[in-house]
């Protein structure tokens, strides 16, 4: 495991003579990405932006993606971890069997020639999508990839750089990093972070029924996460901060309208490569912040006498 | 015509990334999220044409979408993510926090058939 090599979208647009995409559409889910930071903008080491840099595209089907590719790579499906263990291994010059290769969908031929391609690169980036993220394999095919463009480093620069969701998603993982260490699953439950995804993860929790009251800050669960996690939002107090109604708020049991960050309300962004960005509002709101609305349920929740000098149990005292 | 096996990813698209900026309260999102895109042969191998029904089933759960045919590999479906994937998705996370959402084994049957 080589940890994230990465870099800001300033540096791919100045430096990056050579892009890939895995598992990821940005035509259609990140439209501005080609032609504000990595494929059309002229930089100050690709002067001719677009002829300058060599695009290529790993996906499992043709999307509206490919029509910006110079090079497409057609992949089987759940076969990403294979492939990028055999990109590994050619970029060490091991040798690799051309069956093994097959059951990628790939040929060893387009391997070889994608990995020539990577060690001739003087900037080569590789962004990954939820292709690759979500599907068989998860957090290993996102390790393998990190670890590819870590060990690229012996040959030239290489970095990777995932290709973040919607809203602020980045943002929520950067502040619990270094607020607590973790990015995500964090539980405060004795008084300090703890950090163990799959037991204090939000869809682990709900689908099995461990808490009794939730607070949806910015999401939409109802329409995003298993049925049975979805299940147990509707059985327990739920409580929703949202500009609109969304399937968690005709479920909640309290849905607070709120202003639109960055349209309607001030704040901070971070953009996928975890630079944050401060949001001017454009129009003004009648309805209060996300902030407003959390600091005042603090403020009510800090007046409250102290249960646990009032001998309330803690979950140590629990167990 | 029997139930057939594919291979379900869910994904977005930028009309629906679009229409949750309107709102999802409304027909427009869920003509979106409930429909499925095709391979024309697996379309009339199943014996459906565009705008039919179909039960997708997984071991979680079955959902109902209307079909479309598209620039899709033959074997595979593709439908935006949203409540009728939700119902299709199983709640294990095999540790990570989150659940598998792409890739999913399913059994497709037209919906009159499936009705008997």
């Amino acid at each position: 495991m080589g940890g994230k090599v990465s870099c800001t979208l300033g540096e791919v647009k100045n430096r990056a003579d050579f892009v890939l995409y895995w598992g990821g559409n940005p035509a259609e889910c990140h439209p501005r990405h080609f032609t504000k930071y990595a494929l059309m903008p002229k930089g100050r080491f690709v002067p001719r932006g677009r002829k300058d840099r060599t695009m290529v595209l790993v996906d499992i089907r043709e999307t509206k993606s490919v029509k910006a590719a110079d090079i497409f790579l057609q992949i089987r499906p759940g076969k990403d971890f294979e492939a990028l263990s055999i990109l590994r291994a050619l970029v060490k010059g091991q040798h690799v069997d051309e069956k093994q290769v097959a059951e990628t969908g790939l040929t060893l031929e387009q391997l070889t020639d994608l990995v020539d391609r990577m060690k001739r690169a003087k900037f080569g980036v590789m962004f990954f999508g939820m292709g690759l993220s979500m599907t068989r394999g998860k957090h290993m095919n996102s390790a393998s990839i990190l670890t590819l463009a870590a060990e690229l480093n012996a040959y030239t620069k290489f970095v990777a750089m995932p290709m973040r969701g919607h809203g602020n998603v980045t943002g929520a993982d950067v502040v619990m990093r270094w607020t607590t260490g973790y990015p995500f699953g964090v539980n405060f439950s004795r008084g300090y972070p703890r950090y163990n995804p799959g037991e204090f993860s939000t869809v682990d929790l709900l689908v099995r029924g461990d808490v009794d009251a939730a607070l949806i800050l910015g999401a939409d669960p109802g329409a995003t996460m298993p049925q049975p996690a979805i299940d147990h939002l509707a059985r327990i107090p739920t409580v929703v901060l949202d500009p609109k109604v969304t399937h968690t708020s005709r479920l909640a049991r309290v849905h607070i309208t709120t202003a639109v960050t960055g349209i309607s309300a001030p704040g901070t962004g971070y953009r996928m490569d975890e630079i944050p960005l401060p949001l001017r509002p454009a129009l003004r709101s009648p309805y209060p912040t996300d902030e407003d609305v959390v600091r005042r349920i603090h403020q009510a929740v800090a007046e409250k006498p102290d249960w646990m000098a009032a001998g309330g149990q803690t979950t140590t005292t629990q167990i | 015509m029997p139930a057939q096996r594919f291979l379900l990813n869910p994904a977005r698209t930028s009309k629906q990334g679009q229409q949750i900026n309107v709102g999802k309260d409304n027909a427009e999102y869920e003509a979106i999220v409930n429909t499925l895109t095709m391979h024309a042969d697996d379309m009339q191998s199943l014996g459906v044409s565009k705008g039919d029904s179909v039960c997708v089933r997984t071991e979680h759960g079955e959902a109902t979408f209307q079909v479309e045919e598209g620039k899709v590999p033959p074997g595979m479906l593709f439908v935006p993510y949203g409540p009728p994937t939700c119902r299709l998705m199983g709640g294990g996370t095999d540790g990570t926090g989150m659940p598998t959402s792409k890739g999913w084994e399913v059994e497709v049957e037209p919906v009159q058939i499936a009705a008997k």
